[in-house]
């Protein structure tokens, strides 16, 4: 098996706190999504730069070409076989893309609420912290940039025409914000992850959604609140932050592909060609005139081959 | 204001019983409605049906101004006024209808996620076809928006009606994308639609939900419904168990017209 990625992939984020490897929902997303798939990234935090306002961030690097937006991305990492989706069924990614629809229509408008438009988390949390990690003088003008563009975000997917006003749409989108979290909880059960015993591109998102409503130190948050009494939810967040994001424990190899696929492939002859040998056995068997059959009808047999009547 | 409409109906309608006077606003059917308005019509149209509540569609010009979320359709139905598939849906369970009482938790969860899927992509494509594709927008879109009305006026709400749904596109991240990505995503939300309905006759096997509802009405609508170009109805093809779904539910509760 080779590493078959020569050139080296940056991935630009925003940096870390609250005991998470980045506070931004998109970076944390691509960050967990290359824990899980065995990608080598070197991630660079912007913070302090004055990509903090030119970037659009997150951004991987390769080479020469720069991907936006956290599902390109994906992509593009799939497409380099850095892929946690292997072992899924067709069925299986269907729903993923079904759950990530869901996670965007209802829970991204009160994620952006909480930490952009409230105003008490907004003055106490969300501003001192972007504005400490801004160069001068961009620490005036990056935050309320993104807080603008969060706001207009949420009035032009939920607000009501002609008139958008924000306070109209805030009930809805807290209440379509819990039962979205209901139903992930539901959805995840005792499980560790959302699909098997490993975790995939999925997982990525809804970790990436949940960690920063989950360890914020928010002054004011229904939907932290509410976060917090979902202990399965929790539990996940808190698992993947131990097994993949810890210091002192190298993280689990991800799914190996090639070895698996000519493993499987060898192991299916084998099976094949003792089933085959094991009908020929049995109908030579049943054919020679001594023996008597044990049952009249005969077995099923993987191989394609005719049944042969019993004597 | 239209939230309040509804939390008042769930406290004093519960009791009440479906009125037979029932009515579904729309714009007019053969000028003015567009590809997105008549999906989301026909969505709920397909619900009421399998729930057996009669409605009687009536089409009126300024439908959409006398919606109280702005959005297309609303049901009229004794003194309430309900918009969207989602609040209707909500209003028709405190009346004692629903579809999808029976279903567990983690199927309720896979059935929001896959409605969710719907609006976010095929409803979103719809719009962004309509209104951002410059060709569709003058040839179909302007025009039909603004048969209603005479000049100026005409012109104004066409353009402003296009402005906001642009402003919508770029907040979503769909401004910058090209029409051959959203056929791509269009695709995308068939196949997986295709993989989860697989060879059942309904989404959850034998009942229709209201997700089977919202589906019918945005395939059914696509399928039916002259564009510029036949590109979109053409990826629907591709997936035949779409199609016969769809066949299915037209002639189990569209073609008897008795309502």
């Amino acid at each position: 098996m080779d590493q078959n990625m020569a050139a080296a992939m940056e991935l630009r984020c925003w940096g870390g706190d609250w005991g998470l490897p980045s506070v931004h929902t998109e970076s944390l997303i691509v960050q967990a999504y290359a824990k899980f798939s065995g990608a080598k990234v070197t991630v660079s935090p912007v913070d302090w730069t004055w990509k903090t306002l030119t970037a659009t961030v997150p951004e991987l690097l390769c080479g020469d070409s720069a991907v936006q937006e956290p599902i390109n991305i994906l992509n593009f990492l799939r497409k380099q076989r850095f892929n946690a989706d292997y072992e899924l069924t067709a069925r299986q990614g269907a729903d993923t893309m079904a759950y990530i629809a869901l996670l965007e229509e209802k829970l991204r408008p009160a994620l952006l609420h909480t930490f952009w438009v409230d105003a008490e988390n907004y003055a106490n949390l969300t501003r001192p912290w972007f504005a400490s990690r801004s160069p001068f003088p961009l620490n005036f003008l990056v935050p309320s940039h993104r807080a603008n563009a969060a706001l207009s975000r949420i009035l032009l997917m939920k607000g009501e025409a002609p008139l958008h006003r924000i306070t109209e749409v805030e009930g809805k989108i807290y209440s379509d914000a819990k039962e979205c979290l209901n139903l992930l909880s539901f959805r995840l059960g005792m499980e560790n992850y959302f699909f098997g015993s490993l975790p995939t591109s999925l997982d990525a998102f809804v970790f990436g959604y949940l960690a920063p409503i989950y360890k914020a130190s928010l002054p004011s948050s229904p939907l932290q609140s509410h976060l917090r009494q979902l202990g399965n939810l929790t539990s996940f967040c808190d698992n993947i932050l131990a097994v993949y994001f810890s210091s002192d424990r190298p993280c689990p190899p991800p799914p190996v592909q090639e070895t698996m696929d000519a493993n499987l492939q060898k192991l299916t002859q084998l099976v094949n060609k003792e089933s085959n040998l094991i009908e020929k056995m049995d109908d030579n068997l049943r054919s020679s005139p001594q023996h008597k059959p044990h049952r009249p009808d005969p077995k099923p047999s993987l191989a394609s081959e005719q049944n042969s009547t019993p004597a | 204001a239209g939230l309040h409409r509804v939390f008042d109906l769930f406290t004093s309608t519960a009791a009440e019983p479906w009125p037979e006077s029932a009515t579904l606003y729309q714009p007019l059917k053969e000028d003015q409605i567009l590809l997105s308005d008549c999906a989301s019509s026909l969505a709920v149209q397909a619900y009421l049906r399998m729930c057996g509540l009669p409605v009687q569609v009536v089409c009126k010009a300024n439908a959409e101004y006398m919606s109280p979320s702005g959005k297309i359709p609303f049901i009229h139905v004794g003194n309430q006024v309900v918009s969207e598939l989602g609040p209707i849906v909500q209003f028709t369970k405190a009346k004692g209808n629903s579809l999808s009482d029976s279903l567990e938790d983690v199927q309720r969860a896979e059935m929001k996620a896959y409605m969710e899927l719907v609006n976010n992509m095929l409803l979103t494509a719809e719009l962004y076809i309509q209104w951002c594709d410059d060709a569709t927008a003058a040839e179909i879109s302007r025009p039909r928006y603004s048969s209603p009305y005479s000049w100026p006026l005409s012109k104004i709400l066409a353009y402003q009606k296009q402005w906001e749904v642009r402003r919508k596109m770029n907040a979503v991240g769909w401004g910058g994308k090209t029409l051959e990505q959203v056929y791509e995503d269009v695709s995308q939300c068939c196949q997986a639609l295709s993989q989860r309905l697989g060879t059942q006759p309904y989404f959850f096997n034998k009942q229709p939900t209201e997700l089977d509802a919202l589906v019918f009405g945005h395939l059914f609508t696509i399928l039916t419904t002259r564009l510029t170009s036949t590109e979109l109805a053409e990826r629907i093809k591709s997936y035949s168990n779409l199609l016969s779904f769809c066949r299915r539910i037209e002639q189990t509760y569209f073609e008897d017209k008795s309502s």
